[in-house]
């Protein structure tokens, strides 16, 4: 019960950073980055055992951006020219040229990697076919439905590859469900094709929006966890899941991925037990908002060893081992 | 003779490699090794290219790209009293984010925001300008309202700051003043609300005034919606085709902007398909009162396609006018 967890990225440390730049220029060659993102990976696993983290992610020291590295990987796919995304920040987005199709496994090398390093569960982690449909140019498929069914498809094969690799957690994040209400049915009408026959835990990550506009709707996502962000709106969101009931798991995030700020252990003691107030002990897990990966690697660290502290005294207050 | 026009905001950097690259010089700029006359430098030979390559294509009523702005609403809450900036939040269903303005105490004009820059576009262009302004709905649903609660009046104290903007740009002589708003599509009830801000800010204007809908619907805005004190309304055809039938099924007096090319999508439009379309809406509204532009503002698209996108616009118009 109450078990602790990531949402997915970590941020990189710098020499990957640079690295990454260094082999976008040509200048280092494929082999030499990817040693250099296993080392970084290694760091996060060794990371997150030494504090004391449940549930381990891989912290996606392979990834840029979560469609397009997918995206570099689909047949079907091109990558579009420079987008600002805000303030002076860019990024490619991708284009669906033609019909979508797995090639390989694109994320199970890198979770068996993870996974080897660590005797706890490592989650395997992908973006859904929602987000990667609303978050991609189209200029193949008549419609979004038709390119969400696509995509559906193809990361299906690779949930089920996972599994087979021995994952027992899988999370298909779906970031961009939030924005289009309007759109929840064929998430969801994607999401069963993801998840359909598998026997791993899966989880789904939301974020960014006005959940009043999808829930209780939002329950019939064919997930067993949903891993919502609480803390940065303060749990302004948290009424809106007492009635009608919350039925799945939930990750409740405790810590404010986007502030700077360290919280005290005893706010995050306050989230927790806010949350404990509306969902029942034995669904509740929890983790930070959202990715960390846009925080610096200390401000990283220091949240989860807050969270973990936090949860500690929680669970002692309670009487749970 | 049907006009083109773009949305609003266009790609600040090129696609090709030997122009000035602002975001280039942005990165310099924030690790000190160039100076701020040197990103000024680099900010107005955007600007000119942009500027260029709208009359280039052929558009004819031009903006400067919005390049030196972040977002819609950040622009104005940095020059107005009792606003401060916040964090980062998605605007609306893009994945494209802004800083959300917090309202701190009474807001009141401090500075003018669009000025400068419409003097110095206006000195490099040789096309009808347009200046772009959030709309006073839009920008107040936008921002985190610490101190009015309540929209009435955080709307109405906002309207008479953009009153003061657009009265001095109208002295300016500006051609086009636009009023971005997005939100009314969300909010059809409060379109009351509107009607009486766009009266106050407009009234007295020589400048032709537009109220701009992208991305939403106008199903539930309409007859309401063309009697607004504009002299032009703007609408999506694209994110939402039923605001078409709303549109032919209206009593259109109004001059109306049909944004028909996806300025979402990389995809381009079949030109017969989009002929066809102005087609049915000239058979209704004449065609000198009928302008046609980019579903929103270029800035979604990479800079080659955006570029793509305002050339096509003007080959379809030169068609359709031949």
């Amino acid at each position: 019960m109450l078990l602790t967890t990531s949402v997915g990225s970590f941020p990189k440390p710098d020499c990957l950073a640079k690295a990454r730049t260094q082999f976008s220029r040509g200048e280092i060659t494929e082999e030499e980055l990817h040693t250099l993102e296993k080392k970084a990976t290694a760091e996060v696993i060794r990371f997150q055992e030494e504090i004391g983290i449940d549930i381990l992610v891989h912290g996606e020291m392979e990834r840029g951006d979560m469609t397009t590295y997918f995206a570099e990987r689909l047949e079907g796919f091109g990558i579009s020219g420079l987008v600002r995304s805000y303030g002076n920040r860019y990024y490619r987005k991708p284009v669906v040229l033609g019909e979508i199709e797995r090639r390989a496994p694109m994320t199970v090398e890198t979770f068996k990697y993870a996974q080897s390093l660590t005797s706890k569960p490592v989650k395997g982690m992908l973006t859904g076919p929602y987000t990667m449909t609303d978050w991609s140019f189209n200029e193949y498929y008549p419609t979004r439905r038709d390119t969400a069914l696509a995509l559906a498809q193809v990361i299906h094969q690779e949930v089920a590859d996972l599994e087979k690799a021995g994952a027992k957690y899988i999370q298909i994040d779906e970031p961009a469900l939030s924005t289009r209400p309007e759109e929840i049915d064929l998430a969801i009408e994607a999401m069963t094709i993801v998840t359909k026959g598998i026997k791993a835990k899966t989880i789904s990550h939301i974020c960014y929006g006005d959940f009043s506009k999808i829930y209780p709707r939002l329950l019939d996502l064919p997930v067993d966890q949903l891993d919502l962000e609480f803390a940065n709106s303060n749990f302004a969101n948290l009424e809106l899941f007492r009635n009608p009931k919350f039925t799945k798991e939930i990750a409740v995030g405790v810590v404010d991925v986007h502030s700077h700020i360290i919280e005290t252990k005893e706010q995050v003691k306050a989230n927790i037990k806010k949350a404990l107030e509306v969902f029942p002990l034995e669904k509740v897990y929890i983790d930070p908002d959202c990715g960390l990966k846009t925080r610096s690697v200390e401000e990283a660290q220091a949240k989860l060893k807050v969270m973990v502290e936090a949860v500690k005294e929680v669970k002692k207050e309670l009487g749970i081992k | 003779m049907i006009r083109t026009t773009v949305v609003g905001n266009y790609p600040k950097i090129s696609s090709d490699k030997n122009v000035p690259n602002l975001r280039n010089a942005l990165n310099q700029f924030d690790q000190k090794k160039i100076s701020k006359e040197k990103l000024e430098e680099v900010y107005k030979a955007t600007i000119l290219r942009v500027i260029k390559e709208q009359e280039d294509a052929g558009i004819d009523i031009i903006t400067d790209g919005q390049i030196r702005w972040d977002d819609l609403v950040t622009p104005f809450a940095k020059n107005i009293e009792g606003c401060e900036i916040n964090g980062l939040l998605r605007f609306f269903n893009n994945n494209v984010y802004y800083r959300k303005p917090v309202i701190k105490s009474r807001i009141a004009f401090k500075d003018y925001t669009t000025l400068e820059d419409y003097k110095s576009a206006k000195a490099n262009s040789f096309k009808k300008l347009k200046v772009v302004l959030p709309g006073p709905l839009t920008w107040a649903k936008l921002s985190l309202d610490e101190h009015y609660k309540n929209l009435r009046t955080l709307v109405e104290d906002f309207s008479q700051v953009l009153r003061k903007e657009a009265q001095r740009l109208d002295q300016e002589g500006v051609e086009y003043i636009q009023f971005d708003e997005p939100s009314l599509c969300n909010f059809p009830q409060e379109i009351g609300l509107v009607k009486e801000s766009l009266k106050i800010i407009t009234s007295g204007l020589k400048a032709k005034s537009i109220l701009f809908l992208y991305f939403g619907s106008i199903k539930n805005l309409t007859p309401e919606l063309l009697n607004l004190a504009v002299d032009i309304i703007g609408i999506d055809l694209v994110s939402k085709p039923e605001n078409l039938d709303a549109l032919l099924k209206a009593d259109v007096k109004k001059e109306v902007i049909l944004g028909c090319l996806d300025a979402r999508n990389t995809k381009m439009e079949d030109e017969k398909e989009v002929f066809k379309l102005i087609e049915k809406v000239a058979k209704k509204i004449p065609p000198e009162k009928i302008y046609f532009s980019p579903s929103c503002g270029l800035e979604f698209l990479p800079h080659e396609n955006a570029l793509k996108k305002i050339k096509l616009l003007s080959s379809i118009a030169k068609q359709f006018n031949s």
